[in-house]
């Protein structure tokens, strides 16, 4: 693949001017937008193959950007907001979004994600039924899960909620996505359900269950499956 | 009327260390209005022996009015308000209904009202219940007595007879008396034995057994005395007939009349009783809504009806208090209100008015007319005349306490504006100094890097290190003062779910040590915790800022987090090995910029405590500092685990491993 093309769209310049010059460090081609309406615009004429989107633009909601884009384009969207708007985030994640990311944050943590959107982006499902991180084994066509070499006895639910992580691996799954893939529609709002099959999940899966390696907490938004 | 179920601070004891010890005393609560006595009695006696104690209602099955048993909620509700445990049986009678709750709680006592017994058969009823009571339970019974009403009704088919038999044996002794009298007087001192036995009747049993018995005493005379009635001869016997049935009737109608103004007489009582405790139950009020719940379960109590407030809301708009999908549609009261006042058309200004099916009067305090009461009694029934008096001054008592919880929140507002200034004031102290050091320390690496002199590899990394760590700790002193700010000025909105603790730990102990490396945090968390209401964001908040503060005194030796569960509450605990906070500043530490002189060059700017202590707040807990045995901190936190839990799961069976099948 040559050099990605990443749009964002982003009204503060001086976040702009972090941004630019860091990814263009990177190998990505950067193109950049300040209003909603600019953002959707050239999304339309330059294809990206990613696009970092603030949610707090001065003309449109980031919402309603979203929700435009998704309704031609399956590009990976990378969510940007301040603290504080987690509601905004699980919305905007519900609707579509891939991941987020809270200012302020640092180089690395932005190149990272979008390096796990673009994996994403381009095998659309696992390239192979075996996910590897660290000491955790994954076969999801033998449905079987190992730690170390060892396997690990899961009760179907625990086996279903790591599967639909993994779906997702690096990226974060909100609560309803995971409820609505583990239970279906009765999971609706049942977010103690989800906490309840984590706790007893980390507790098979992880060495320390009050330090998670694998199973991130993303407070108020969801869960991540730790890739690296 | 949800009155049952036990006070909510004695289902959360914070620091009772343990109730359970002494075994409680039960009071048995009727409906009448004497009942009080019994709520207060125990109330003392409790208070004097350090028991806790249960008020008890047995209500027997299809014996009792509703009437009666609103009345008895309110007593339950006034015991409640003292402190009592409250219990509501259903038996077949009062003793065993008293016997199953006495013996199920293991009471020491039982206190209960002692109530002058109809007639002998009712006298040895009432005295074997007491045994039977004494006997099963193996208690103490004291029993307070209570001069219920001068007439006693008569309830069953046995009590009738006995009653019947008493007047007969009563008519029996006057007519002995009569006679012996009648050798020695002669026939004038026969009506007055007479008229006295039937007045006693009269006073005792009530009008329904003293017109027969009148009836009774003249056939006694007729018959008895007169040798011959048949036929009648005028003369001194038919005077003295006369005389006995004129007399004996005026005796009746003085002692029924004694009758009737006795029960005004009690009926004027209780409802002073009743508007007192109103007043008792408003003055705790403090919200508009709280009145309104108060005003409306008191006015079913009373009236068995419907009530609501109506009062402004925001702009024009008017609020019908408390909120109840089936509350009827009203009138604008901006419309109706003015009827009230117009002397014109009502010479009685605030005299309720009825319309569309409902009752209204005005809440008219010190200020005039604030808003309206409304009720409405079933099948749109007006509330009858004699009633308006109490309806009238129950509106006046709520009206009072309208203007109080509006003066309340004035004042409340008052304190806030002043705390926010006093806010503002030492927070522009605070960003004076807090915010510059960083900001110069970034400016100056910046511009050093600038320059067009290369500066050595080293010291230009370390710069830029240096900007990093400082824009990082400006990020976070701005987060904690706006979550400060919005935390004490109530614009968060608490979102608890069910957690379980582990999680949010586990979040806090990862965000630490993704800024500051691998912590010596040792965490003890039993798997059997229950889930935790909670607002996992702001909670993790709290257990950074103290595993932060743990770790920053304490460097070297690992900091303890435990928890566990403790009856209503789960207890946190942090503990650390620093040189631990001196007792005089155990409180304050919670302030906000408060730091102790020893730290006051640390770099922090005395937000964190405030910050825990606002969120643990927000949560209905508390939070403390104690000093750690052998030296450090241990601050201490419970939540309260209220509301209903979500309903557990049923266990799964594991996945069978595909080698295992055949």
């Amino acid at each position: 693949m040559s050099q990605p093309l990443i749009l964002i769209i982003e009204d503060e310049a001086s976040l702009r001017r972090f941004l630019v010059p860091t990814l263009a460090n990177n190998d990505y081609q950067v193109l950049t937008a300040a209003t909603g309406a600019d953002g959707l615009a050239m999304a339309r004429s330059h294809n990206p193959d990613i696009i970092l989107l603030d949610l707090g633009l001065p003309d449109l909601e980031g919402g309603k950007v979203l929700q435009s884009l998704r309704q031609w384009s399956r590009k990976p969207i990378i969510i940007i907001s301040a603290r504080n708007q987690e509601k905004d985030k699980v919305q905007a994640l519900d609707l579509g979004a891939d991941d987020y990311l809270t200012k302020p944050f640092g180089a690395e943590e932005l190149l990272a994600r979008i390096r796990v959107a673009l994996r994403h982006a381009t095998q659309a499902v696992l390239d192979t039924p075996v996910l590897q991180c660290g000491a955790l084994k994954l076969d999801l066509e033998r449905r079987e899960v190992s730690m170390d070499g060892v396997p690990v006895r899961l009760t179907p639910l625990e086996y279903r909620l790591l599967e639909a992580l993994a779906q997702r691996a690096g990226k974060v799954a909100t609560h309803a996505q995971l409820l609505n893939e583990v239970w279906g529609p009765v999971g609706a709002g049942q977010t103690h359900y989800l906490r309840i099959y984590m706790g007893t999940l980390r507790r098979k899966i992880e060495p320390d269950a009050t330090r998670p390696r694998y199973l991130l907490t993303e407070p108020s938004i969801g869960y991540r499956l730790n890739v690296d | 009327m949800g009155h049952h179920g036990t006070n909510p601070l004695r289902s959360f004891p914070l620091s009772d260390p343990s109730p359970a010890a002494a075994a409680p005393i039960l009071v048995a609560l009727g409906s009448e209005a004497r009942t009080l006595r019994l709520v207060h009695t125990g109330f003392r006696m409790a208070r004097e022996q350090g028991r806790p104690w249960v008020a008890v209602h047995v209500e027997v099955a299809d014996w009792e009015t509703a009437a009666e048993a609103d009345q008895a909620r309110v007593w339950l509700q006034e015991a409640q308000d003292l402190g009592a445990e409250t219990a509501w049986v259903r038996a077949a009678t009062v003793s065993d209904g008293l016997i199953e709750e006495g013996g199920r709680r293991q009471v020491a006592q039982v206190v209960m009202g002692k109530y002058r017994p109809l007639g002998p058969w009712d006298r040895l009823e009432h005295s074997r219940a007491q045994e039977a009571i004494q006997r099963l339970l193996g208690v103490r019974i004291v029993a307070i007595p209570l001069d219920t009403s001068t007439v006693r009704s008569v309830q069953s088919g046995a009590d009738l007879l006995g009653v019947v038999l008493a007047i007969a044996a009563l008519l029996g002794v006057c007519t002995i008396f009569a006679s012996a009298l009648f050798t020695v007087v002669g026939f004038p001192g026969i009506p007055p034995v007479f008229a006295l036995g039937v007045g006693f009747i009269a006073h005792r049993w009530g009008r329904a057994f003293s017109a027969p018995a009148s009836l009774a005493a003249v056939l006694i005379f007729a018959f008895w005395f007169i040798p011959d009635p048949f036929p009648y001869q005028p003369g001194d016997w038919t005077n003295g007939l006369y005389l006995t049935g004129a007399l004996v009737q005026m005796v009746v109608l003085l002692v029924d009349r004694l009758h009737q103004e006795t029960r005004a007489l009690r009926r004027r009582e209780a409802e002073t009783l009743l508007v007192m405790l109103l007043g008792r139950a408003l003055g705790r009020c403090s919200t508009a809504r709280d009145v309104a719940q108060v005003l409306a379960d008191r006015l079913h109590g009373l009236f068995q009806a419907e009530a609501w407030m109506l009062v402004p809301g925001d702009g024009d708009t008017w609020l019908q208090l408390p909120e109840a999908p089936e509350a009827p549609p009203s009138p604008c009261p901006s419309e109706l209100l003015p009827q009230f006042s117009d002397h014109a058309t009502r010479p009685e200004p605030f005299e309720p008015l009825f319309m569309n099916a409902c009752t209204y009067v005005a809440l008219a305090g010190h200020g005039g007319a604030e808003g309206l009461l409304q009720l409405s009694l079933d099948r749109g029934r007006p509330l009858p005349q004699e009633s308006w008096g109490l309806f009238q001054s129950l509106a006046v008592q709520g009206a009072l306490a309208l203007e109080r919880v509006r003066y309340l929140e004035a004042a409340q507002q008052a304190r806030l504006d002043t705390e926010s200034e006093r806010m503002r004031n030492t927070l522009l102290g605070a960003v004076s100094h807090d915010l510059r050091t960083p900001l110069a320390a970034i400016q100056g690496a910046a511009s050093s890097l600038l320059l067009p002199e290369q500066l050595p590899e080293e010291t230009r990394l370390d710069m830029l290190a240096m900007i990093r760590d400082e824009s990082e700790r400006l990020a976070r002193l701005l987060s904690d003062l706006l979550d400060l700010t919005r935390l004490q000025s109530g614009t968060i909105r608490i979102q608890k779910e069910w957690q379980l603790l582990d999680e949010v730990v586990g979040a806090a102990v990862l965000r630490m040590e993704a800024r500051k490396g691998p912590l010596p945090i040792r965490v003890d968390l039993p798997e059997s915790l229950p889930l935790v209401p909670l607002d996992g964001a702001l909670m993790e908040q709290v257990l950074i800022n103290l595993l932060g503060n743990a770790h920053r005194h304490a460097p070297d030796s690992p900091v303890e987090l435990r928890a566990w569960e403790e009856p209503g509450a789960i207890q946190l605990e942090i503990a650390d090995r620093g040189p631990g906070i001196p007792a005089e500043f155990h409180q304050r530490v919670f302030d906000k910029f408060f730091r102790m002189p020893r730290d006051l060059k640390d770099g922090g700017v005395g937000l964190g405590l405030a910050i825990c202590g606002a969120i643990v707040k927000i949560h209905g807990g508390a939070i403390w500092v104690e000093d750690r045995p052998g030296g450090g901190a241990r601050f201490r936190i419970t939540l309260p685990l209220d509301g209903f839990p979500p309903a557990p799961f049923e266990t799964e069976p594991l996945l069978p491993t595909l080698d295992a099948t055949p």
